[in-house]
């Protein structure tokens, strides 16, 4: 009978690790596969080069496409920008870019100085497309594919070896 | 070239924590001498180390090195240079390095002051703690390395450190909070090292006893400022908000209190041994299991850190190495049943037994309402719903009472049995005494009572009597008596002192959101409010905009200024609170938006007595520190 109090506290707390771990893998899950499959959602932005002019999901329209989160407030997505305009410069596919809660004049003169590989940048000052992205933060891509669904999602900086893992195959299908 | 030094000798402190973690215990279990390392000299070399690679980190930050991405992401060019130095803890990377620091100092602290002829004991505390800080390096090297850099193209600013952590309090609270985790690990290993040694419980409880005084210590200090860091800086004038960080240090904080009263038990009577090592166990669980509730993302607070599925996951691999590793030995360990000694329902032991079961309760009633949105999420399929402050009011309650109760005569207690209760009427008169002169007071000064108010200030009443009275049971003169007792006289009324600060608050505090153009005014309570001017201004690395609001009670009036600050480099915006603050209450004044033109939103409070909760604080945290050094004087 005293073995069995004795035990108690490791089967407890064994029990705890486990729905911990369950709730972990749960988490991870979700990230991966929030909006994975569905169509790219509807938005009405202004364009970060022209105050005038509103973009909506339609001016997204040669595809297939990657969709990038940036802001020059954003580190990371500075050392990925000479990936993304290697894939601009070598024709891979078209990058539409979605700045995100930004200085609009430092993006345009990031933009200048660095070179733009965006066909054109979505202004999202409040973040309400990232919002119904479900970004987490910048530096965020999306695979749009032909059919404009979201394919695949990469929350980090993007590279050479993320666009072979992760990106390269859909552009074959 | 500095950040690869810092890198290269985490590295080498991480090899030797792998040495320093095995070679003790192969020694002492094969009993070849080759084995047998100086651990003093190791702990110490440890320890240098460890500092070298935080102040490799350090320097980065002070000399704005944006090649290395921690201090891209953490600093900016135009940072203050205490900032940038405080940076270094600002985030997740850094304050795991700042925590290993803290772990190799007590460790060194532990293997100098304390006095064992049985150098195989000490050998196995240290290979434990060694154990526990290799996991801890591997952690930091494998999934958040703070020394990786950004290459080819390195930013040229830095993102900035998060504007509300640039701050006095903040710069210190964490470490001190670091500071009070890592010291659970000494009764940790201590607590293993006992069942393995099958130590006697009085010899190893002594042992233990300053440590775990120390590490309450500073986990009372760093949560009492986090709590007045949050009042003043997060701009709504709350204390606590029950947040699952903020229940993430107080169950190990509970814990730490249950596990020292405990303590003194196993050291003086030889009993609750079995306890002890379990509460030991579970307390630096608890501080391990915070760690993995904030980091691994899978509860959200306003303690926003970098968040990490694999962090979380290596860090519930820690946990479960150690927590199930210890209590695998204390299952199958054969405890010594010879220590039964009988107690009676009035003794010393039966009120430490109390104390412990009412603490402990209340831990796990805290630690399950933090979790349980988690499974009410997974049950119910992804609905959320959040446990927030009237829960854990509700619960804290009752268990305050019983303690509060309980802690006004614990001191008149004697071992294995009390024999005279004269000590009762007195403390239920003077305590009313006190109470009624309280309330009194608070009438005078507030004109209101506050029915709900009145069970907190009689409990405060009672703790303090209880505490301040307790030398008519020997034949001390007063002063004499209390000078003896210093650390825990402070203690116990640092919880007084705390508990009327609660209880005054949370019932007397006036709030009021209003709407002023400049120039207006307002009537609140008994003070004229009055928005004096407001305009533009410039900081270092943010501009704001600053009112000037005046309160005016008919005898003085106090000018407070609330600031909107945009931080530059981020974009970030804070609010800056105005507080006057007075012996009996504070001032309290956030600006909210903007409507149009001049005319803002405030919020403006009035927070009677607020001050004494941090004096409590600081008060119990003296109070265990002092008996911590008091009891290795004892030792020594």
């Amino acid at each position: 009978m005293k073995k069995i109090i004795d035990v108690l506290p490791l089967a407890i707390f064994i029990g705890l690790v486990v729905v911990l771990f369950s709730f972990l893998s749960e988490k991870d899950d979700q990230l991966e596969t929030v909006l994975i499959d569905s169509s790219f959602p509807e938005f009405s932005l202004k364009a970060l080069s022209d105050d005038s002019r509103i973009l909506s999901k339609d001016d997204i329209s040669d595809l297939p496409a990657l969709i990038n989160v940036w802001a020059t407030w954003c580190i990371a997505c500075r050392v990925e920008h000479p990936f993304l305009m290697k894939l601009k410069e070598e024709s891979i596919l078209k990058i539409y870019g979605l700045n995100y809660k930004d200085d609009k004049n430092k993006a345009l003169e990031l933009l200048k100085r660095d070179g733009n590989p965006f066909e054109f940048s979505i202004y999202d000052f409040e973040g309400r497309l990232a919002i119904d992205l479900g970004v987490y933060g910048a530096p965020e891509t999306f695979f749009i594919d032909k059919r404009g669904v979201i394919r695949e999602r990469h929350v980090g900086v993007i590279d050479e070896k993320v666009w072979e893992t992760k990106f390269a195959k859909y552009l074959d299908e | 070239m500095i950040p690869e030094l810092g890198h290269i000798i985490l590295i080498t402190h991480l090899i030797l924590c792998l040495i320093g973690g095995t070679m003790p215990l192969l020694a002492e279990y094969t009993g070849l001498k080759i084995f047998q390392i100086p651990i003093k000299k190791l702990s110490v070399f440890l320890f240098l180390l460890i500092s070298i690679s935080f102040l490799s980190l350090v320097y980065s930050f002070l000399v704005d090195d944006f090649s290395v991405a921690y201090v891209a992401q953490n600093s900016n060019i135009n940072l203050p240079d205490y900032y940038k130095f405080a940076a270094t803890w600002g985030a997740h990377e850094g304050s795991l390095v700042l925590w290993i620091l803290a772990m190799n100092a007590w460790i060194v602290g532990f293997l100098f002051f304390t006095h064992a002829k049985d150098r195989d004991f000490l050998a196995s505390v240290f290979s434990i703690s060694c154990q526990v800080m290799f996991a801890f390096s591997l952690f930091t090297l494998f999934t958040s390395n703070p020394f990786e850099r950004i290459l080819p193209i390195p930013p040229l600013n830095g993102a900035d450190l998060n504007p509300s952590l640039q701050d006095f309090a903040f710069t210190v609270h964490p470490p001190l909070l670091y500071f009070g985790y890592s010291g659970l690990l000494i009764p940790f290993a201590i607590a293993v090292s006992a069942m393995l040694f099958s130590k006697e419980t009085k010899e190893w409880a002594a042992y233990s006893r300053p440590w775990t005084l120390f590490s309450c210590s500073f986990l009372t200090l760093g949560i009492g400022l986090g709590s007045w860091w949050a009042y003043y800086e997060l701009g709504w004038g709350g204390w606590w908000f029950w947040d699952p960080v903020e229940n993430a240090a107080f169950v190990p904080w509970l814990l730490s209190v249950a596990l020292f009263h405990s303590l003194i038990t196993s050291q003086n009577r030889g009993i609750f041994g079995k306890w002890s090592i379990l509460l030991s166990i579970f307390a630096f669980a608890t501080s391990l299991l915070g760690t993995f509730l904030v980091r691994s993302g899978i509860l959200t607070s306003v303690h926003a850190f970098a968040l990490d599925p694999e962090r979380g996951l290596f860090i519930l691999g820690i946990l479960a190495f150690f927590i199930i590793g210890s209590l695998m030995i204390y299952s199958i360990k054969d405890f010594e049943h010879g220590e039964d000694k009988a107690y009676a329902l009035t003794s010393k032991e039966f009120g430490f037994l109390l104390n412990n079961l009412l603490l402990v309760v209340l831990a796990v009633s805290i630690l399950f309402g933090t979790i349980f949105p988690l499974i009410y999420e997974a049950v119910t399929n992804g609905k959320q719903i959040s446990v927030g402050a009237p829960y854990f009011e509700i619960i804290l309650f009752p268990f305050a009472i019983g303690l509060g109760l309980l802690q006004g005569v614990a001191l008149y207690l004697s071992w294995e049995k009390s024999t005279s209760f004269d000590f009762v009427s007195r403390l239920l008169i003077e305590s009313t005494s006190i109470f009624a002169l309280i309330v009194l007071v608070l009438f005078v000064l507030f004109d209101n009572l506050y029915l709900n108010s009145f069970a907190t200030i009689f409990l405060a009443s009672w703790i303090a009597v209880g505490t301040l009275q307790v030398s008519k049971k020997r034949n001390l003169g007063y002063w004499d008596f209390l000078r003896k007792r210093l650390s825990v006289t402070l203690a116990h009324l640092g919880m007084a002192i705390l508990v009327l600060g609660v209880g005054v608050v949370s019932s007397y505090s006036l709030e009021k959101e209003i709407i002023l153009a400049p120039d207006d005014s307002i009537k609140f309570g008994d003070q004229v409010v009055k928005f004096e001017s407001i305009e533009d201004s410039l900081g270092p690395n943010y501009f704001s905009k600053k009112a000037v609001i005046s309160f005016d009670d008919g005898k003085d009036v106090s000018n407070l200024i609330t600031e909107k600050r945009t931080y530059s480099p981020s974009g970030q915006l804070t609010t800056e609170a105005g507080i006057e603050t007075e012996i009996f209450k504070d001032l309290y004044i956030s600006m909210g938006d903007n409507l149009e033109d001049d005319i803002w939103s405030f919020k403006i409070q009035i927070k009677p007595f607020i001050r004494w909760i941090w004096l409590g604080a600081l008060l119990i945290s003296l109070g265990s520190f002092l008996a911590g050094i008091k009891q290795i004087r004892r030792l020594a």
